[in-house]
């Protein structure tokens, strides 16, 4: 094993890490904005808008991300979208993990206790307040490991936009391949880093998890 | 459901068909004069034309020439590095200006791009490790051979049949799976494996293939088509770099010998 090539490497590794944070923090942003929109439009009792959420949802989850990287970042500039690597890197990537956010979002609403909501509405709560002051505080606690297991997901999902040429983690990996054919200490490193900011991933969704329990 | 499935139907099919047929766009030089600068791209994996070096700087003969050109003609090179598989469709997606990645020139893809040059010739070749007993094409048959996917080879490949054909992303993976012994051989370009021996020792042997298709192919730049202006621009300055030496010396240093 490499070692003095996995220390040349890794202050390289280090800077690629960082544009896989920020594209897991842009996109998992935008993936929190489009569930709370789809999960709200799917509980609507406007029919358009729950028909809207749901072709938004099981499009995005019934296709593979990698296509929908393909046909925003090359398909695009034929529609008028052209976006550079890194944009449509966040774009693709918080469209998708949205649809499934929004699952999450939403299975925590309806799993709040049908009693919750009549009892509001029955002493003289409106909808909206409702959903804000009594649904939403119960249901958030509900959301979070759903959203954790959402953001692993997305920060190892991130590693597809290497083929848009953003030059992330993986992308950086296959680049020193090229030139070293070191697949196991390259890889290595790699993996490393991952592993590094699943953990951290994790454990903010352990203390959230725990700060919000519902004893 | 239903129509949500004819829906991604049809807008697959749009957009396959509009690959295949971009519209004309207006001449690029202008626009990459105005921007300054010119996006060159080349997947980064392919030693000793493009790689990166110890201090993750994209470098080798393609970068080189690349950047010369775009410094000819008056402006900042960019390097872009992209995956070889989507690299036509990025550049008809205006995602760079240009592909100076070692790609060789065929009728198919001059279909969709315009090429500048060739700026050097490479051929095809057969190699398999240095203990293996197979010493001619045709002692191959039956067995499984190597190939980058997309690669003029992949389809030559096909085209002779005969073998069992497995497909990687780049001369790294092929040259991993030779050793681990999962190909009996594999078809690539012969320079970047020449180059290769001699760096890093790899224990490999080039088949005498003396008629093989493509023993000799010519590489060329892609550009998008009709910008006969860019294209013009772009040749002047592979001329003339060729003219005064400096082609020669981007050649000695990275190659070894000049592949014009």
């Amino acid at each position: 094993m490499d070692v003095a090539l996995m220390m040349r490497v890794f202050p390289f590794f280090l800077e690629a890490a960082l544009v896989t944070v920020q594209l897991s923090v842009l996109a998992g942003g935008l993936g929190l904005a489009m569930a709370a929109a789809a999960a709200a439009a799917r509980l609507s009792p406007v029919a358009p808008l729950r028909y809207l959420g749901a072709t938004y949802v099981s499009v995005f989850r019934g296709t593979p991300a990698l296509i929908q990287l393909f046909v925003l970042y090359f398909g695009g500039p034929q529609v008028g979208i052209n976006l550079d690597p890194f944009a449509a890197g966040v774009v693709g990537l918080g469209l998708n993990i949205g649809a499934y956010m929004a699952e999450g979002v939403r299975g925590a609403i309806v799993s709040v206790d049908k009693g919750q909501a009549e009892a509001a509405r029955s002493i003289g709560f409106s909808r909206a307040q409702t959903m804000q002051r009594v649904i939403l505080p119960q249901a958030a606690r509900l959301m979070i490991r759903p959203l954790g297991v959402n953001t692993v997901a997305l920060v190892k999902g991130t590693s597809l936009v290497a083929t848009i040429s953003v030059v992330e983690l993986t992308y950086t990996a296959q680049r020193f391949i090229g030139s070293t054919y070191k697949p196991f200490e390259i890889f290595g490193v790699a993996a490393l880093l991952y592993m590094v900011m699943i953990y951290g991933v994790a454990r903010v969704v352990d203390l959230l998890d725990r700060r919000y329990a519902i004893d | 459901m239903k129509t949500v499935f004819s829906g991604l139907v049809a807008a697959a099919f749009t957009f396959t068909m509009a690959i295949g047929a971009m519209p004309a766009q207006a001449e690029d030089l202008a626009a990459i004069k105005d921007a300054g600068e010119m996006k060159i791209a080349m997947t980064g994996q392919y030693p000793p034309f493009n790689f990166v070096n110890d201090q993750n700087e994209v470098v080798g003969f393609d970068a080189a020439i690349g950047k010369e050109i775009a410094t000819r003609i008056g402006v900042e090179p960019v390097i872009v590095t992209t995956a070889w598989d989507g690299i036509i469709a990025g550049l008809l997606a205006s995602k760079y200006d240009t592909i100076v990645g070692s790609m060789t020139i065929t009728p198919d893809r001059e279909k969709v791009v315009d090429f500048v040059g060739p700026y050097y010739h490479a051929g095809r070749g057969v190699f398999v490790k240095e203990e293996s007993p197979v010493q001619s094409l045709d002692e191959l048959k039956g067995k499984t051979l190597g190939v980058t996917l997309g690669e003029t080879h992949e389809k030559w490949a096909r085209e002779q049949g005969g073998w069992d054909i497995r497909t990687y992303k780049g001369l790294p993976e092929l040259f991993l799976e030779l050793n681990a012994g999962r190909v009996d051989a594999i078809v690539v370009d012969n320079i970047p494996v020449a180059v290769a021996v001699k760096e890093t020792g790899e224990k490999i042997r080039q088949l005498d293939t003396p008629d093989i298709e493509g023993g000799s192919v010519a590489i060329g730049i892609a550009i998008r088509k009709e910008n006969p202006e860019l294209k013009a621009a772009m040749q002047k300055a592979l001329d003339e770099m060729m003219q005064d030496g400096t082609y020669e010396k981007i050649a000695m240093e990275w190659i070894g010998r000049d592949i014009r």
